[in-house]
This record gives C-alpha cells, sequence and structure tokens, in this order.
C-alpha cells in the first residue's frame, strides 16, 4: 500500500500520468502544491476516482479553490505525517 | 515513535517544494517523531545559501529551517557535489579550492550521499520533496 | 540493508535528474543496499545506446549505465509501454534490461523500502 505524492501540476510535469500507470487499486495518492489543479480537469478527477484521494488543505485554500473541492478528503500536515506512516510508503514522483 | 528522514529537490526560492517539506517536518516533529536528518540533494542544495535576501515582508524558508535545526537538534545535510557544481561553497571547500568566497555557513553540514544512503537504512521512512 | 529502488521517468542531458540518480544509485549499491533501476517515460531514453553528451556540453555519463553489474545491481526493468511510446526496440538499447509491463512495475514499486524518483 503505497502514498503517492504528486506536487506538480499535470499540464506541466508526468508525475500524475506514471503515478496513476502504476498505481495499485489499494494505493492512495495525495495531491500537493500545484498539484492540487488536476482536481479542476474532468480527465483527471475521472482517472483519480477509483482511489483513494487526499488533498493538502493549505494549498487548497491558498489557491482559493474550497468551494471548488468540497467533496474532496482534504487533510493537514499533521495527517500527512500520519497517512505516511499508515501506508507502507511513500513515492514522491 | 518513528523514524523519518526528510529529502529536499528543490530549491529555497522558485517552487514550493522546500517550505512544504519544512512544514511536513515540523508537523513530524510536533507530533513526537524524530527526524534524523534532513538531505539535501538537486536542487535543494540552494536552500544553504547565507546570501539569500528575500525582502522584510515575506517568507524566510531558509532561515526557517536554520531555526528548526537548531531547536531540535535535525542535522541539516547538503550533497556536497551536488552543491559545488551549483556554487554553493562551503568555507573548508573554499580553501581547498582557492576560492576567497563561500556562503554555507555552519548551520548546514556538507556531507555525502552517504549520509542519505544511511539515513534511509536507519529511518522508517523517507519522505522527498 | 534495504531495497532501494531508483526511477528514472526525465530524458537524459535536458536536465541532470538522470545523472544524480544514476549517482545515488551506484553510491547506494558501495553502500551494500540492494538497489533496483526502473526506467519509465522519458527516462528511457537513457537507454539508447551510441550517445554522445559531450557534443552538447554534457557529461557522458550515460556510459557509466554499462558498469551496474560491476556494482552488482542486475534488477533493470524497463516499462515496454515507454519503449513502445518512443519508438524503441530491444536492439536500439545499450545495456541488458527485462522489459516489463505495467504491472510487473507497479508489483516491484511494492515490493522495495524506498522509491527514489529521477
Amino acid at each position: 500500500m503505497i502514498l503517492h505524492h504528486i506536487q506538480t501540476s499535470p499540464s506541466r510535469d508526468s508525475a500524475l500520468k506514471l503515478c496513476l500507470r502504476y498505481a495499485c487499486k489499494e494505493d492512495s495518492i495525495l495531491l500537493s502544491s500545484d498539484g492540487v489543479n488536476a482536481l479542476l480537469l474532468r480527465q483527471w478527477t475521472m482517472a483519480l476516482s477509483p482511489f483513494k484521494l487526499m488533498v493538502l488543505r493549505d494549498d487548497v485554500i491558498a489557491r482559493g479553490l474550497t468551494e471548488r473541492f468540497k467533496n474532496v478528503s482534504l487533510i493537514d500536515y499533521n495527517e500527512f505525517v500520519v497517512q505516511s506512516l499508515r501506508h507502507n510508503k511513500v513515492i514522491t514522483w | 515513535m518513528s523514524k523519518f528522514i526528510i529529502q529536499v529537490n528543490g530549491p529555497a526560492y522558485g517552487t514550493s517544494a522546500s517550505i512544504n517539506a519544512l512544514r511536513f517536518t515540523q508537523a513530524a516533529l510536533a507530533s513526537g517523531h524524530q527526524v534524523i536528518c534532513v538531505f539535501f540533494y538537486q536542487d535543494g542544495v540552494y536552500n544553504s545559501t547565507d546570501l539569500s535576501l528575500p525582502a522584510s515582508d515575506e517568507n524566510d524558508v531558509i532561515s526557517d529551517w536554520k531555526q528548526l535545526a537548531q531547536s531540535n537538534q535535525v542535522p541539516l545535510v547538503n550533497c556536497v557535489s551536488a552543491a559545488l557544481r551549483r556554487g554553493i561553497v562551503g568555507e573548508q571547500d573554499a580553501h581547498d579550492n582557492g576560492l576567497s568566497h563561500w556562503n554555507v555557513g555552519k548551520s548546514f553540514i556538507m556531507g555525502g550521499l552517504g549520509e542519505l544512503i544511511t539515513g534511509i537504512e536507519s529511518a522508517d521512512r523517507l519522505i522527498s520533496f | 540493508m534495504k531495497k532501494l529502488c531508483i526511477l528514472f521517468r526525465c530524458s537524459p542531458h535536458g536536465c541532470v535528474r538522470g545523472r544524480e540518480g544514476l549517482d545515488l544509485a551506484l553510491l547506494s549499491a558501495s553502500f551494500e543496499q540492494e538497489v533496483s533501476l526502473v526506467f519509465v517515460d522519458e527516462g528511457v531514453l537513457h537507454l539508447i545506446k551510441d550517445q554522445q553528451p559531450e557534443l552538447i556540453g554534457a557529461k557522458d555519463y550515460i556510459s557509466t549505465f554499462k558498469a551496474l553489474p560491476l556494482y552488482d545491481i542486475e534488477s533493470v526493468l524497463v516499462c515496454k509501454q515507454s519503449l513502445t511510446d518512443y519508438g524503441l526496440s530491444h536492439g536500439l538499447l545499450s545495456i541488458p534490461v527485462t522489459i516489463v509491463n505495467d504491472e510487473t512495475i507497479a508489483i516491484h514499486l511494492n515490493s522495495v523500502d524506498e522509491v527514489l524518483v529521477f
């Protein structure tokens, strides 16, 4: 069980595309920084839908996206620490 | 209590990798975990320059790293070969190479990749930014 | 001893990620870690033979991949889909590799202790 950590926008970088290619269904995906932008585009919300998804709250609030991400699990850094230990490893793509 | 090693690959200014790594490290320490080392590799070595001068109303992530290291006894370790190639130079490296200036102070250790590897070996988790 | 997987996803020469990934892989192996390499996406371009990086002012670290057996790095996995995407066949590669599907890479990422992406 892996926590995949994406910190770049899918429009600039293939990190999210690759993570989705090699993720298993029991893995989780954490979006941070510009990685959160993926959730604004339908193609990526569809692709992410089979996975447990977490998004760093501060990155969402900072970008004025709180209203758009009402149905997404927003976590703080304390929870990021907890999740990093709950999974077997963290891969930052 | 778990043991973390944090790897920072992004610069102090330009991307959010360093500030995110700092916040994760602060949260891990506040939750009672141990951070064996923060290792700066690739463009992460730019976090160790003493010559960065952010405007007074801006975040100073380098100073935050130094403060975190000092108050929690967490070593900040640079990959020396990644640093030297990028003009990030400690006092000893400056003397050894006939340079009259250096920009890495005493808060950062000029170490090697070996320290990342032994850190990974003894940590429960590696978290990269 | 830990199982460390170094994953190459960026192309060589345009940036130094691949070079710094290889440095880490070789040093990890000399520190007695069990090292495996995985090449995906543009990272597969590291494996093309007859590269001449000096021509563009870059260091020829590509030839160092030939030394992997000396460091006891035997597990070198390459994504079949990525090779197809970039039009590369086995005969165009400079070192012996194991060409695998996405699922095998997923299983491998699960089986190691840490994965470092370059």
